[in-house]
């Protein structure tokens, strides 16, 4: 299968520009600020039960959703808030969710590891290890029966690769050739423990090889690469091919969850990747690319730093949901007219 | 000699008193709540018989059944109960019926410990009580304590048992303080405790509810109605000679339990009473239990959806046909 | 004898032993088989044979020593016949009765014995391999040099258990051999319409890549390719060295199992699924002359192994044999109604 894969690499990606680049900065910034600025919010206790933040992995989810169509499906899991934002679902009804408030996505009944908003293309984020991988096949299923050209793409950390889910899904959806994107962030910790605990195969796109799926190890943190290589293996799979494995290898800058001691991690390494941090390293390259210059940079991130200001604000006034609410969604089909 | 003790060191205490005691028993998972949990386990026991796992829950507790065909006797750290629904062919399916398909010729002795009830916002995946669901499963038995006192007694008595045992902890409990006896320390399954002895309605609680029932038991006390509180600590065996005995003497059975009110622990105690004490009751059961809703995630949501102390006191009003303290007045 | 049995240790002895066991395996498949004519109803329920696996089976177990371990499916009739079980409790368990070696608590698809290192066996495709996985965990533990056999078909390495257990067993360098008996069929599914390395023409063993773990693919049909290569991975096991997953490639001669049917209806064992669900009685034909058993005679005799009567010897002793069990099966007593709550605790 290894000439699948070369041609894979062969095809030209979209090569990002000005305009581009800019627009992923702008993203990377509201999650990077809304991600900040959630870690806050719960040493304040003004959001609720357990924070999984993105800060550090911003790059995979900006350049990955931004060249998805709203019809795209995406599934997350537990750390969701960045791949929420980067699809496009709007900062106050994700603030509004965090603060368990009925203007929330889920209408306060989801929280932070249970984002979806549909109609923004973000099909469901799962709090199970994995758990998501078998749901994003089924949309890329329905896509194909449907003939439809929309494209299914699920995030995973690398601790849901040892999971039997994985590995049964891998199997279906190569031998079914399904049009879905697995993106695994790769962050070399699963939950608390490194890699090397839980497994022998250092690489996702390994564990894979004997499926012989088309498969590319990427730097996560530098984001043209990601945004490079995710456009080939979109253009593919607009064409019905698949599946497909793009590995970004990337960093938390924080704990697993918001309070986590993060005992575990070397602070050297620490030190080293805050400096391969993907905001500071696309501003350098569009900087010496001419596509932005320092203005552009500052307003990034003082544009960000209002619209999550003001998502605090609108979510801060969302009345809690009203207790009936529980009875409307037991079941499908009872909510009142 | 007894000392104040966290729930959850004193699970910890039954592990490390077990471990030093029989090298037979093994503790292992993922994470085992941070390595750093882990590490006092490591250096007193050797990473032969603590081992941190990948998340792969059907081989984490498949594995737990192998080894003990083999002769061993392991602890698997679960973190969450939903995990074990991950794995529920090995929980239900597997590990539960090696005794009996072989005619007795195999135990399968191992320690399922999964934390539950975790409704601090954590939402609709992480804080299920879904203990009742095995108690319609033969030869696992389930233990549920709601003291640290009998955190350490069951976990050891589990960790000795012949058969599968999922360990259900609480974890809005597992900081909680409770006097805990020093070294061996065993509670028998199957056997109640009666936390407070009454004579006008019985109340059966579980888990996290039993304080809560007890904090009820007070107010309402204060009315003059005197409660008695029994907390069963294992749903498998399930003691019910000690809750027919109180209802024969109370004649009201109010049963306050976390999980939902359909196809848990709290229907199948009342269909016992029903069954073996109709005549014992003078008035209908009443159930308290957390309402059939995935737990949302918002505050007021979930606080509506789960028992608490106002719930109980209202509920034992009801059963005795007594009007509330606020009525009265 | 050529020096490549010698080599393994494969005398006179051990060869005709090896071939007397393939032999034991094929006459109480039979049997079983026979019993929905012979004994109809006396038999419940469903049974896996595994005639055309006699060779893969009897080629494993004889690389084994005492205290090491065996973990199969629920198609399990050969290898405790092979590991010293006595026939006679083994076909009394099939048929339900108290003198059964589970005492007719478990069936055909749940025999165990212990004593032989015969740890149990799932109903459940695929949940023997961690159960299999933990007893090679408990055997490092131990240090004594045991190593661990686990028998699985090809459908089970579908299966999330599979790659989970494979990757602890190759992390923790666990004494464990995973023998994949790859059949083709998984109940009525050909291996092709479910596996994307077969779909793709890939031997099943590449799966073991994913794991950082040795993978081979051998013929199941010869034991002595099986002890070799089997052999080889024990003595890797118990060295220390890690798990290898071998896929031996067997043809099962019999349908996956016989019909399953409501109570009244007798029970027999349809057509092979070649045949009666592909419409190809070609590849089954050709199952049948490959068919390890006579093949394997052949070879003992025609290198001057045993004679033509030893063979034939051997058979008639293993027909008498067989014969016995059957009859002791028969003529044993149901377990007592209330016996079965007694073993709802250990």
């Amino acid at each position: 299968m290894t000439g699948k894969d070369a041609e894979a690499k062969a095809r030209p990606g979209v090569a990002l520009d000005a305009q581009a680049a800019l627009a992923l900065l702008a993203t990377m910034w509201r999650i990077r600020v809304f991600e900040e600025r959630v870690g806050v919010l719960k040493r304040a206790d003004e959001v609720y039960g357990l924070m999984h933040l993105s800060v550090g992995q911003e790059g995979v989810a900006a350049a990955i959703c931004s060249q998805l169509d709203v019809a795209d499906s995406v599934y997350s899991g537990h750390r969701a808030h960045g791949h929420a934002i980067a699809k496009g679902a709007p900062l106050n009804r994700i603030m509004a969710e965090l603060m368990g408030r009925s203007d929330g996505l889920c209408r306060g009944f989801g929280g932070s590891m249970h984002l979806v908003d549909v109609e923004h293309g973000l099909m469901g984020a799962t709090g199970v290890v994995g758990g998501n991988i078998p749901l994003a096949l089924g949309s890329a299923l329905a896509t194909r029966l449907r003939g439809g050209k929309e494209v299914a793409v699920v995030f995973f950390g690398d601790g849901a690769v040892q999971a039997g889910h994985f590995n049964e899904s891998i199997n279906l959806a190569s031998l079914w050739g399904l049009p879905v994107i697995l993106v695994c962030e790769n962050n070399g910790f699963a939950e608390f423990t490194p890699r090397s605990a839980h497994t022998n195969v250092e690489r996702v796109s390994d564990v894979v090889a004997p499926y012989g799926l088309m498969r590319e190890t990427v730097d996560g943190n530098d984001v043209a690469a990601v945004w490079e290589a995710f456009g080939r293996f979109l253009e593919l799979a607009r064409r019905g091919e698949g599946p497909l494995l793009l590995e970004c290898l990337t960093y938390r800058l924080r704990g697993h969850y918001e309070g986590d001691p993060t005992q575990y991690r070397e602070a050297l390494a620490a030190t080293e990747w805050q400096q391969r941090d993907p905001i500071t390293r696309l501003a350098r390259h569009g900087t010496a690319a001419g596509w932005f210059d320092a203005e552009d940079l500052e307003r990034a991130e003082r544009e960000a730093r209002t619209e999550v200001e003001a998502a605090v604000g609108f979510a801060r006034l969302s009345p809690y949901p009203d207790v009936e609410l529980l009875e409307e969604l037991v079941y499908a089909g009872r909510r009142k007219p | 000699m007894a000392r104040e003790l966290p729930y959850i060191v004193a699970i910890n205490e039954a592990i490390e008193f077990e471990m030093a005691r029989d090298e037979r028993v093994l503790y292992f998972g993922q994470n085992i709540a941070t390595p750093s949990a882990l590490e006092p386990f490591m250096d007193a026991f050797g990473g032969d018989r603590v081992r941190l796992t990948p998340i792969s829950e059907t081989a984490e507790i498949g594995m737990a059944v192998g080894a003990a065909l083999a002769g061993l006797r392991p602890v698997v750290e679960l973190y969450m109960s939903e995990f074990l629904l991950v794995a529920m062919d090995q929980v239900v399916n597997e590990a539960p019926r090696f005794h009996a398909m072989s005619g007795g010729q195999v135990k399968v002795p191992l320690v399922l410990k999964a934390g539950y009830g975790f409704t601090a916002g954590w939402a609709g995946q992480h804080t299920g009580s879904i203990y009742g669901m095995f108690m319609g499963v033969p030869g696992l038995k389930i233990a549920l304590p709601s003291t640290a006192a009998d955190a350490k007694g069951l976990m050891a008595t589990s960790i000795r048992d012949d058969n599968p045992v999922c360990f259900f902890y609480h974890i809005l409990l597992t900081l909680e303080h409770g006097e805990v006896p020093e070294g061996e320390y065993l509670v028998p399954f199957g056997v109640a405790d009666v936390r407070r002895t009454g004579g006008d309605v019985t109340i059966v609680a579980t888990g996290w509810m039993v304080d809560r029932a007890l904090a009820a038991a007070e107010r309402l006390a204060a009315d003059g109605v005197e409660v008695e509180v029994i907390d069963p600590r294992t749903l498998a065996p399930l003691d019910t000679a000690t809750i027919l005995e109180s209802v024969a003497k109370t004649g009201h059975l109010v049963l306050v339990d976390q999980a939902t009110r359909h196809g848990g622990a709290s229907a199948i105690i009342a269909a016992e009473v029903a069954d073996q004490g109709f005549d014992s009751l003078r008035g209908p059961i009443k159930q308290i239990t957390a309402l059939d809703a995935t737990i949302p995630y918002s505050e007021p949501m979930e606080r509506f959806v789960i028992p608490d102390e106002d719930k109980i006191v209202a509920g034992v009003h009801e059963v005795l046909g007594s009007a509330p303290v606020a009525a009265k007045a | 004898m050529s020096s490549d049995q010698e080599a393994h240790g494969l005398d006179k002895d051990r060869l005709s032993w090896m071939f007397k066991q393939m032999v034991r395996i094929r006459e109480f498949e039979e049997r079983v088989k026979n019993t929905f004519e012979e004994h109809p109803g006396a038999i419940r329920g469903h049974t896996h044979l595994a005639d055309g696996a006699e060779a893969s089976i009897v080629g494993s177990l004889a690389t084994l020593r005492g205290g090491d371990q065996v973990l199969a499916t629920y198609r399990c009739h050969g290898y405790p016949l092979a590991l010293g079980s006595d026939a006679n409790a083994m076909m009394a368990e099939i048929y339900g009765k108290k003198t059964g070696i589970c005492g007719g608590y478990g069936g055909s698809m749940h025999l165990v014995d212990v004593d032989r290192g015969f740890l149990g066996t799932s109903g459940i495709v695929g949940a023997g391999i961690p159960h299999a996985t933990g007893a090679a965990w408990a055997a490092q533990i131990r240090k004594q040099g045991q190593v661990v056999l686990c028998f699985f078909g090809d459908g089970a390495s579908k299966q999330g258990a599979f790659a989970e257990s494979l990757n602890i067993a190759s992390l923790w360098k666990l004494p464990i051999v995973f023998v994949m008996e790859n059949n083709s069929y998984n109940v009525v599914t050909r291996v092709e319409q479910e596996d994307a390395n077969a779909a793709a023409g890939e031997p099943l063993a590449i799966k073991a890549k994913a794991f950082s773990m040795p993978g081979v693919t051998i013929d199941g049909g010869d034991p002595i390719e099986v002890h070799g290569v089997v052999g080889a991975a024990v003595e890797r096991a118990r060295s220390g060295e890690g798990p290898t997953l071998v896929e031996s490639k067997v043809y099962r001669l019999s349908a996956h199992g016989n019909i399953i049917a409501p109570p009244g209806i007798p029970l027999h064992y349809p057509e092979h699924e070649a045949i009666a669900v592909f419409g190809a009685p070609e590849e089954y034909e050709a199952a049948l002359r490959g068919d390890p058993v006579p093949r394997f005679r052949a070879r003992l005799i025609g290198e001057g192994t045993i004679s033509a009567e030893e063979a034939d010897e051997i058979a008639a002793t293993v027909r008498q044999e067989m014969q016995a069990a059957v009859d002791f099966a028969w003529e044993s007593q149901l377990p007592d109604a209330a016996e079965a709550l007694n073993h709802v605790y250990a």
